[in-house]
């Protein structure tokens, strides 16, 4: 779907007034009728934006139920269904229960991200803004207020200042009508809309105004050319839609895990099926311990591990302002390389402010921060005081009432941007700006037209006894410069020659050069005698002095930016992380706050710079000394897709100024060609395509379309850039904190898997029970792992660059195989050191173990002999077999606590980190609580859990393995933190 | 764009992963790679099994000989009987020799130790309704430990010498009932004997018949008590309770429950239907 076509096969812009009359069967004086506009409206439906098909509750829960993870316990639950019925023996329950507890296990989880992704859909919903829209309409002749979603084509609609267009409309005649566009095109500058047609494009002509766009000031009227869905912005809106959303990139680690879990499952179990059958087993008993290995293989507490740490990270970072709809985004953000950001609101503040005034030949910087805590310029020059004059009378903005309380720079104002910015600069230096005002009688006054370029007033004086009247003026400052005979430095009136004239362009120039917006003011005292009090002043005619004036100043405004964002951009730089500005904005503006915000950074010079520096054509410039790249949508709309990701390539500092929307999606793909992880970030409607095409949308939460909010992952509550460098910063902890929860967490499979093993082979009776397994899985070995997710950087991961998808993986080989075949078997060492501990105190000596099971399983044997010869009941060894679960239990839980010592650092010493300072606040002793309760709690546990109280001095078996481990992995680490690089480092680092 | 292509890996790509013969790399490894991290697990490995290898040794130093050191799990002594086939039952026709030829044979077998003269050569004949203890005195075992006589006359019509059917060739069966046998266990006290009470079980009452136990009251004399382990009494008879069915009725299943009576012993739980007590089920078909 291409847009600029769609946009192409209109032409409403460019026809007559009269053919747009027959084509909607209307008039431009009476409007439609009104049963003729009930027609239409029948046949076109109401003028509303359909919401964006959503997806059906169920399916984006059965998402839930379908990642990578949860299809592999979906194999393992179907496999326990099926176990049974090749087995003829006691064990179905046993195997029902695995299957029942494995499928709850996916469905709960499943129900806590459904959870999180509703949680945040509602703080979305929350934005919505509920009150229904007025339009007034001319339909019969009659003007009417209706409701906004009840207009169709042809009706003739009158806007005003302070409305919102209700659908897109052919201007018929306006009075200076200013639109603000922003949220369609992004740009912040307020454009005007009159009657004629000034371009063939839809979007640049000056006769349409288009939906949901605001009308600032001035008043128009005009006929409704498109409603609802088939407006502009509706169609982009239905854009999104059509860009597919691409998987996450945790969703990919998490199926490359898969594919190793399962890959060395069904290597194990396929061992072990052939080891059976060559001891003699038959082939369907090969066949069940082969599907009961690859069951016990399925690391059933990795998946609420995950999910549980990234809600808490997710929830952590919407108490920083982010709010995260899916899950996986968090982690996305952290490995995001190249950020796309918009200008305006994102990285500026969105309102004009005044940034500099050149008076007495001098440049002043006045404050732009956002709560007023910069430096002041010197204001004791009586040239400051007639600026100060001019610029507050010569200003028709006002405050809405009744906000004294609010702090000056967060009132609401009635006026457009440079006059509102006029207006607090003075409310805030001057002081009292209104009283100010009555004090000077506005005698008239001539509002700022496009021919004129200058807006002036007439006041009566302070001083009642002075008589003059005061002219003051202000507007585009060469225009102002042609009426000025004289210049006000000091105070003293001093005739305009050369020299001052040369001084002014240069301030001029400079000043516009800053992206700055730039207006000049001068005034005069009208001559008492020629202008006595009473005299008849006429706006139109201008019957009075408008030129031999004495100029005062140049003052020139900016969207500054926030104060935080620079050093968010320094953040992301030191990050290694790109920042591109892509807005809609004037390229010289766009330029200015990428340089102040560090976007370009000082010293950076584009290929024109080089160019204007070496005094050569641009074309001789190697492209690849120039660091820094304007491009705007015009030049862009030219390049291929090849130039672009050269361009990409070649200057790290780019900024894109003048785009389209479909733009933005032609450079996010662009960077996603270059191997980046995009995020975006946007708040138009225009936005929402490249939001949903990004690795990673973020959508602002204030000034936030819902179609953005919608296509996006993350939302940020306060518009601020910075509050994405925090997400950064949280998803690369996560990234870190997932790895070594996911190596703790697979860690103790091993052990886990090889009590099975062992039976198998040597036919011990079971050391570890299934249910017990699970009861490690899910309930004892949770918290520890979850405990990991808070813990801190081991060094600070806002100076690495993002990780390489491609190299870093979450689940690398050296994690797996580390885990598994160190740690894990270490772990199994332990336990099968207490196991055979507690059968031989129990009088079952080791040797006589090996080879017991078919004796120790006969349910009918209730005189098996034991190594001192007594005699054993089936249950009484059915209850020896329980002790041995509990104590493999202990045993792994045991070491599981060394684990999550060592897994706190994957290269520092826990020492360097800092041993016991999270370990108080972890829920560690929670588990290690649990343990305890389970393992005493007789009761209880008989049944559900097949252990048993056991002595106290089994829990002391293992503990030297738990120090081995502990110790191991120490000096693991200082070999990789003194041997960098070594085959050490390479084989053992994680 | 990473995204997609990372699994389209072709076969090639699967060849080379498998055995790349640019870089000779078997499974990404080169044979000296392969050869150092091998070296590294076979050390890593050795270690470990020596560390399980010692902790086991000074485990088992731990141990006593003669006595395990933990015996929660035997509270309650199992109970069996003899003969039995898979099932606990005994099942049999009076009129054809072989549905029970098998059950004497076993019981043949079964008591060939216990004979008498075998039993006077090897045991003692111990002062009856007393333990007999053989304590150790300080760190000299007083080893190896004797073992009272349990003389299978002591058994009378079970004991299959004037019956050598066992009383299954006229219908009146006799069925033998062991206790399990745990080390240090005193199952009475002030010289009360444990002893075999059996019964029907539920709506079998009026079925069960007199039974007549051997040797007298069907107790366990106490001198059999203690047991010393098999290291210590190497020659240590289990005493035996001989159970005779003297006129159970025919061509029906009856279950009966025999269960030991001592003032020491706890009750069994509910869990374990072979502590203190053994079910079985008997049917004597007669035409």
């Amino acid at each position: 779907m291409n847009l600029a076509i769609c946009l192409l096969l209109q032409d409403d812009h460019e026809i007559t007034i009269e053919e747009l009359e027959t084509r909607y069967n209307t008039s431009v004086t009476k409007g439609l009728t009104s049963t003729f506009a009930s027609q239409v409206l029948e046949r076109d439906g109401p003028n509303e934006l359909k919401p964006p098909k959503g997806t059906p509750e169920y399916v984006k829960f059965a998402r839930q139920l379908a990642g990578g993870l949860q299809c592999l316990m979906w194999v393992a639950a179907v496999i326990c269904f099926i176990l049974p019925v090749f087995m003829v023996t006691s064990a179905f329950s046993l195997q029902l229960y695995l299957a029942i507890t494995l499928i709850s296990v996916v469905v709960v989880t499943g129900c806590f991200g459904y959870y999180q992704e509703f949680k945040s859909t509602n703080i979305i919903a929350s934005f919505k803004n509920l009150v229904p829209q007025q339009a007034i309409v001319i339909r019969d002749g009659q003007k009417n207020q209706i409701n906004a979603h009840q207009l169709v084509v042809g009706d003739l609609v009158e806007i005003k200042g302070g409305d919102r267009v209700p659908a897109d409309i052919r201007i018929i005649s306006g009075q200076a009508c200013k639109v603000d566009n922003s949220s369609l095109t992004g740009e912040s500058e307020p454009q005007s809309k009159t009657p004629e047609c000034t371009h063939e494009n839809p979007l640049e002509t000056k006769n349409i105004a288009f939906f949901s766009t605001t009308c600032l000031e001035g008043v128009a009227t005009g006929v409704i050319i498109n409603t609802g869905d088939r407006t502009i912005i509706g169609r982009i809106a239905s854009l999104a839609s059509g860009v597919g959303n691409e998987k996450t990139p945790i969703a990919i680690e998490i199926e490359h895990f898969v594919d190793i879990i399962a890959g060395l499952a069904i290597f194990f179990g396929f061992t072990f099926f052939v080891v059976a059958m060559f001891i003699g087993y038959a082939f369907l008993e090969a066949m069940i311990f082969f599907m009961a290995i690859v069951v016990a293989y399925v690391p059933e507490g990795l998946l609420a591990t995950v999910t549980v740490c990234l809600s808490l990270t997710a929830k952590r970072l919407a108490r920083k302002n982010c709010v995260v709809k899916n899950l996986e985004a968090v982690e996305t953000l952290g490995s995001t390389s190249v950020i796309c950001s918009d200008k305006t609101g994102t990285l500026t503040q969105n309102r004009m402010t005044v940034a500099h005034l050149w008076f007495d030949n001098h440049v002043h910087a006045a404050d732009t921060t956002e709560d007023q805590s910069g430096q002041s310029f010197d204001q004791s020059s009586e040239t400051w005081r007639s600026l100060a004059r001019v610029a507050s009378l010569c200003n028709r903005a006002t405050f809405r009432p009744d906000q004294e309380g609010v702090p000056i720079p967060k009132r609401l104002v009635v006026g457009d941007a440079s006059e509102t910015a006029l207006l607090k600069f003075t409310e805030l230096t001057v002081g009292n700006i209104m009283d100010y005002r009555n004090r000077f009688k506005k005698v008239v006054e001539v509002p700022f037209n496009s021919t004129n370029k200058f807006q002036l007033s007439i006041h009566e004086l302070e001083d009642p006894l002075d008589l003059r009247y005061l002219l003051v003026m202000k507007g585009a400052p060469e225009r102002i410069l042609e009426r000025c005979s004289t210049i006000l430095i000091k105070g003293q009136e001093l005739p305009l020659d050369e020299q001052w004239s040369e001084a002014f362009q240069t301030a001029y120039m400079d000043l516009g050069g800053l992206g700055e917006r730039v207006l000049g003011f001068c005034h005069i005292y009208l001559n008492e005698k020629e202008f006595p009090r009473g005299y008849a002043f006429d706006p139109d005619e201008m019957n009075f002095t408008t030129s031999g004036l004495c100029f005062a100043g140049l003052i020139s405004m900016i969207d500054p930016p926030r104060a935080t964002v620079p050093d968010a951009v320094m953040k992301c730089r030191t990050a290694g992380i790109r920042v591109v500005m892509v807005t809609g904005d004037h390229p010289i503006t766009a330029r200015a706050i990428a340089a102040n915000v560090g976007i370009i950074s000082e010293g950076s010079e584009t290929v024109e710079d080089i160019a204007q520096r070496k005094r050569i054509p641009v074309e001789q410039v190697n492209k690849r000394d120039a660091r820094a790249c304007v491009i705007s949508g015009g030049q862009l709309k030219d390049m291929s897709s090849e130039e672009l990701d050269d361009a990409l390539r070649n200057h790290p500092e780019m900024v894109f100024a003048r785009t389209s929307p479909q733009q933005k999606l032609i450079i996010v793909e662009s960077c996603q060609r270059l191997g980046s992880i995009v995020a975006v970030t946007g708040d138009g409607v225009n936005d929402s395509p490249a939001l949903k095409k990004a690795d990673i949308g973020v959508a602002m939460g204030i000034a936030g379309s819902d179609a953005a909010k919608n296509a996006a992952d993350m939302i940020l509550l306060d518009d601020n850039f910075a509050s994405i460098v925090t997400g950064v910063e949280q998803g690369r902890l996560i990234f870190d904190n997932l790895k070594k929860s996911i190596a703790y967490t697979l860690t103790k499979n091993i052990p886990e898997l090889t009590p099975y093993l062992i039976y198998i082979t040597v036919s011990v009776p079971l050391p570890l029970g299934c249910i017990t397994i699970l009861f490690i899985e899910l309930a004892t070995d949770i918290f520890p792992s979850v405990s990991l997710a808070y813990e801190k950087a081991e060094s600070d991961i806002m100076h690495l660059k993002p990780r390489n998808p491609r190299q870093h993986r979450l689940v690398n080989e050296a994690l797996a195989v580390y885990s598994y075949f160190q740690i894990g078997a270490i772990q199994s060492f332990a336990g099968f050191t207490d196991y055979f501990t507690a059968m031989a105190q129990e009088g079952w000596y080791p040797l006589l173990c090996v080879g017991l099971r078919s004796q120790w399983e006969n349910v009918h044997l209730q005189d098996v002999q034991d190594s001192y010869g007594q005699e054993w009941t089936f249950s009484q060894r059915l209850y020896q077999e329980y002790t041995c679960y509990t104590v493999f239990f202990v045993s792994i839980e045991i070491c599981q606590i060394s684990d999550v010592l060592i897994r706190k650092t994957r290269r520092l010493s826990v020492f360097q980190q800092g041993f016991f300072r999270s370990v108080k606040t972890h829920p560690k002793h929670a588990s290690l609580g649990i343990m305890y309760l389970n393992s005493q709690s007789y009761s209880i546990t008989i049944y559900r859990v097949n252990s048993v109280s056991v002595s106290f001095q089994w829990w002391f078996v293992p503990v030297p393995y738990g120090i081995l481990i502990f110790v191991y992995d120490e000096i693991r680490k200082l070999g990789v933190r003194r041997y960098p690089g070594s085959w050490w480092d390479q084989e053992l680092y994680y | 764009m990473y995204k997609g292509k990372e699994r389209k890996g072709s076969s090639s790509e699967w060849r080379d992963a498998f055995w790349n013969p640019r870089t000779h790399e078997l499974l990404g490894r080169t044979a000296s790679s392969w050869g150092l991290i091998l070296l590294f697990y076979l050390v890593f490995y050795l270690f470990l099994a020596g560390m399980f290898v010692l902790t086991m040794y000074i485990m088992l130093l731990t141990l006593d000989d003669y006595k395990p050191t933990w015996q929660d799990r035997l509270a309650t002594p199992g109970m069996m009987i003899h003969p039995k086939g898979d099932q606990l039952e005994i099942t049999f026709s009076v009129s054809e020799t072989e549905s029970w030829d098998r059950f004497t044979q076993t019981l043949n077998t079964f008591l060939s130790p216990y004979n008498d003269s075998y039993q006077v050569q090897m045991n003692d004949n111990c002062p009856p309704d007393q333990f007999f203890i053989q304590e150790d005195s300080g760190e000299v075992r007083n080893n190896p430990k004797r073992s009272c006589q349990f003389n299978r006359s002591m058994l009378e019509e079970c004991a299959g010498i004037s019956d050598r059917f066992y009383g299954y060739s006229r219908g009146q069966p006799c069925v033998l009932i062991k206790l399990n046998r745990v080390i240090g266990m005193l199952p009475g006290k002030n010289g009360q004997s444990p002893y075999v009470t059996c019964g029907a079980k539920r709506e079998d009452g009026d079925k069960l018949g007199p039974l007549a136990y051997y040797p007298p009251n069907g107790t366990f004399n106490l001198m059999y008590y203690p047991y010393y382990g098999k290291k210590a009494q190497v020659n240590y008879t289990q005493p035996l309770v001989a159970v005779k069915f003297l006129n159970a009725s025919v061509n029906t299943d009856i279950n009966v429950e025999c269960k030991i009576n001592s003032n020491t012993l706890e009750a069994g739980s509910e869990r374990d239907k072979f502590a203190g007590r053994v079910s079985f089920k008997l049917r004597i078909n007669h035409t």
